[in-house]
């Protein structure tokens, strides 16, 4: 099973996705597309995202699913929590660059 | 999402270590409330059987003999002292919402260690030495002919082996329990590194002050003194 790698092995910076293609057809386009911001994270925090919406977003549901304790889970929620915010804050750095979200004017 | 991928949240296997000194990974809230009163109970009435007090967050006395319910009192007074002070530390100190019965849990569960500390001072050898101790100590210091050695003359050695024992045991207990009130705060509160650590040391030398106010005001108005 391979998964989808969210960073450069050579520089860490954020990768992009270049190509994409329709298995059917094998049409394909091709551009420069961000990586969704919770294709960034790591498998372990999309398999819990996933089993935590699974869950209603219960955090009860998740402690018993995983036998830890609510506090462990709702801390590691939290982790990831922080992760997203770290991620969007990243991707509009990427897409509004310092001397834009400054006002500055280059005309 | 594939099924290979979901393997990341399956139920990971609890080992030993972890379940010795954190728990709480594992237990918090309730169960964790349910089972430290639980122990709380049974170890203040082996502590009236021996005569062992808590007095204090981080105390360990014997002797002095008291009712059952003062025992029971003192393993109270501990616990709440630390845990909500622990409560308004993570108040101030932790980014996270957190639930108090996890504090209160956890702390309780914490003091497990002191139960078997109860238990050691039960030991008959233990008894001895401490009788032997209360015996001879205040005619000898209150002699002005005798010396240390006086003392040591009839002491029962195999008595003093188990009592030496049941000490390093009971220090061991010690750092055990502090180790667990430690994790059970990080865990409840989400907190880790200096702004754990920190807090956690401020706090617990308040707690063990506000405990020992606390347990000698119970004490005096309870009548219950050591002369």
């Amino acid at each position: 099973m391979k998964f989808l790698p969210s960073r450069c092995p050579a520089c860490s910076a954020d990768l992009q996705v270049k190509r994409l293609c329709c298995p059917t057809c094998e049409t394909e386009v091709g551009g420069a597309f961000d990586l969704p911001v919770l294709a960034r994270l790591s498998v372990q925090d999309q398999s819990f995202i996933w089993e935590f919406v699974k869950a209603s977003g219960s955090l009860k549901a998740m402690a018993k699913l995983l036998g830890l304790s609510y506090p462990t889970v709702r801390n590691r929620l939290d982790d990831i929590i922080a992760r997203i915010k770290n991620a969007e804050v990243q991707c509009k750095e990427l897409h509004h660059p310092v001397e834009e979200r400054l006002g500055g004017n280059h005309e | 999402m594939s099924d290979d991928a979901m393997h990341a949240v399956q139920p990971r296997r609890k080992n030993w270590f972890s379940m010795l000194f954190n728990p709480f990974r594992y237990v918090a809230g309730g169960s964790a409330l349910v089972i430290g009163l639980g122990l709380m109970g049974p170890a203040a009435y082996v502590g009236s059987l021996s005569r062992t007090h808590f007095d204090g967050v981080l105390d360990v006395h014997s002797g002095l003999a008291a009712p059952t319910w003062f025992f029971l009192a003192e393993s109270v007074i501990d616990w709440l002292s630390l845990a909500l002070l622990l409560a308004l530390a993570g108040f101030v100190a932790s980014r996270s919402k957190f639930r108090l019965v996890d504090i209160l849990g956890t702390q309780a569960l914490a003091r497990t260690p002191m139960f078997l500390v109860a238990a050691g001072f039960l030991l008959p050898g233990v008894q001895r030495f401490l009788t032997y101790l209360l015996e001879n100590l205040p005619t000898l210091t209150q002699s002005p002919t005798a010396t240390p050695a006086d003392l040591w003359k009839d002491l029962p050695l195999a008595d003093l082996a188990v009592f030496a024992l049941v000490m390093l045991t009971m220090l061991l207990m010690i750092v055990w329990m502090v180790a667990l009130m430690y994790r059970g705060y990080a865990v409840s509160c989400n907190l880790r590194g200096a702004r754990a650590a920190l807090s956690f040391i401020i706090v617990l030398l308040l707690a063990e002050i506000l405990s020992k106010f606390a347990i000698i005001s119970v004490a005096r108005s309870a009548g219950i003194t050591s002369s």
